[in-house]
C-alpha cells in the first residue's frame, strides 16, 4: 500500500484524468473491493460486474472527494453499490415469485441459482448463515481495513454497537466453523 | 490485518469494556480475524484487472473529450500529412504518394453512434480528397496550390491545433 503522499499525489492524478493514475488506484484496492464483494454476494461473476462498477463510479464521482480517508470513501461507495444490487435483486424477486404464483410453478431459490458447491467455500457458507447486517459489518471491517469509528459513522451507529455486533458475529461465525 | 488496527481495537476496548472483558473480547475478535486469513477470498483475476483499467481509459475518454475535439483530430491529421506531403514533395517529387490512414487515431471507429459517425465520416472523406488535391498538385509540379508560404502557414495551423488539442 502506499504513503499518505504518494496516495496523494494519485487521487489528485486522478482528478485531473490521468488513466494510469486510475490504474494504480485498481491495483491498490482492486483485491480488496473484490474480497468485499466476493464475500457478501458468494459469485465471482457478479463480484466482477460489481468491482467494474465501483471502479466506473469512481471514474465519475473522484471530483467529489474532498480528502480524509480515501479507503472510507471508496467503502462506501462499494456499500451502495451492494445496496443497490440487492435492491435490484430483491425487485427481480418479486416478479419472479409474482409470475410463479401465477403459472404454479415449483419454489425457486432465484437468488441462491447461480451458486454450485464447487464455487463456495466453507467460509463463504457459514458467512451466509450470519444475519445480513453483521456479515457486511464482518466483511467490511476485515476488507476495508478502516478504523471502528470510520465503520461506524459509515453505518451511522454508535462506537459501542458496532464493536459488539462484530464481536457476537465473528465468535458465532468461528463456533459455525468448528462445529 | 494490521497491527495498527489492532492497537485501535485495544484501546477502544479499553475504553469501553471493563478490563476482564477486553482481553477475552479481543482474542475473539483477532480468531475471528484470522478465519479469513486461513480462508481467502479467490483472487481477481488479472483479465478483469485489465478489463476494469480498459474500461476505465475508455470512459476517461468519452468524459474529457469534448464533442468537437473529434474535428481537431481530423484536422490534426489533415494538416500533418499536408505538410508531409509538402515536405516529400519537396525534398523528393518521385515519391508516389504518402501513407495518411495511420495517422487517424483508431478512438473515431469505436464509437456507436452511427448517425454522428456518418457525419463526421462524410467531413472526414472531403479532407481527405481535399489532401488527394494537394498530393496530386504536388506530384504534378504545380508550386501555385501548395507553395512555399502556403506552406508555413499550414505548419504554423498545425502548431495551433497541436499545442490547442494538448491543452485539453
Amino acid at each position: 500500500m502506499g504513503t499518505g503522499v504518494e496516495l496523494t499525489q494519485i487521487i489528485d492524478g486522478c482528478k485531473s484524468g490521468d488513466a494510469e493514475c486510475f490504474a494504480q488506484v485498481v491495483d491498490l484496492y482492486g483485491g480488496r473491493c473484490y474480497g468485499y464483494f466476493y464475500r457478501l454476494t458468494g459469485d465471482r461473476d457478479l463480484s466482477d460486474e460489481l468491482l467494474s462498477e465501483l471502479f466506473m463510479k469512481l471514474v465519475e464521482k473522484i471530483g467529489s472527494y474532498k480528502g480524509g480517508s480515501f479507503e472510507s470513501w471508496l467503502f462506501r461507495i462499494a456499500s451502495n453499490i451492494f445496496h443497490d444490487h440487492l435492491r435490484g435483486r430483491k425487485r427481480q424477486k418479486k416478479l419472479v415469485e409474482g409470475r410463479r404464483t401465477e403459472l404454479e410453478l415449483r419454489p425457486i431459490e432465484a437468488a441462491q441459482s447461480d451458486l454450485t458447491p464447487d464455487k463456495v467455500d466453507r467460509l463463504q457458507t457459514q458467512l451466509s448463515r450470519l444475519d445480513a447486517d453483521t456479515r457486511e459489518l464482518i466483511v467490511l471491517r476485515y476488507y476495508s481495513e478502516l478504523s471502528f469509528k470510520e465503520i461506524a459513522e459509515m453505518r451511522s451507529e454508535p462506537l459501542g454497537t458496532a464493536l459488539s455486533k462484530l464481536h457476537r458475529g465473528l465468535k458465532k461465525l468461528r463456533e459455525l466453523m468448528e462445529g | 490485518m494490521n497491527d495498527h488496527m489492532y492497537d485501535e481495537l485495544r484501546e477502544l476496548l479499553k475504553r469501553l469494556m471493563a478490563p476482564s472483558e477486553a482481553g477475552p473480547i479481543e482474542q475473539d475478535i483477532r480468531s475471528g480475524d484470522r478465519l479469513f486469513d486461513v480462508h481467502p477470498a479467490p483472487q481477481i483475476t488479472p483479465e478483469t484487472l485489465a478489463a476494469i483499467k480498459h474500461q476505465i481509459t475508455v470512459q476517461l475518454g468519452t468524459s474529457h473529450r469534448p464533442a468537437h475535439s473529434f474535428y481537431r483530430y481530423i484536422a490534426a491529421a489533415a494538416v500533418i500529412a499536408v505538410t508531409l506531403i509538402g515536405f516529400f514533395g519537396r525534398s523528393n517529387r518521385e515519391t508516389p504518394g504518402v501513407s495518411y490512414a495511420s495517422l487517424i487515431p483508431t478512438a473515431i471507429w469505436e464509437s456507436e453512434d452511427l448517425a454522428s459517425d456518418d457525419a463526421e465520416l462524410a467531413y472526414f472523406r472531403s479532407e481527405l480528397r481535399h489532401i488527394e488535391t494537394q498530393m496530386q498538385a504536388l506530384e504534378a509540379g504545380d508550386g501555385e496550390l501548395v507553395a512555399a508560404g502556403s506552406l508555413d502557414e499550414v505548419e504554423l495551423e498545425l502548431i495551433r491545433i497541436d499545442t490547442q488539442f494538448w491543452k485539453e
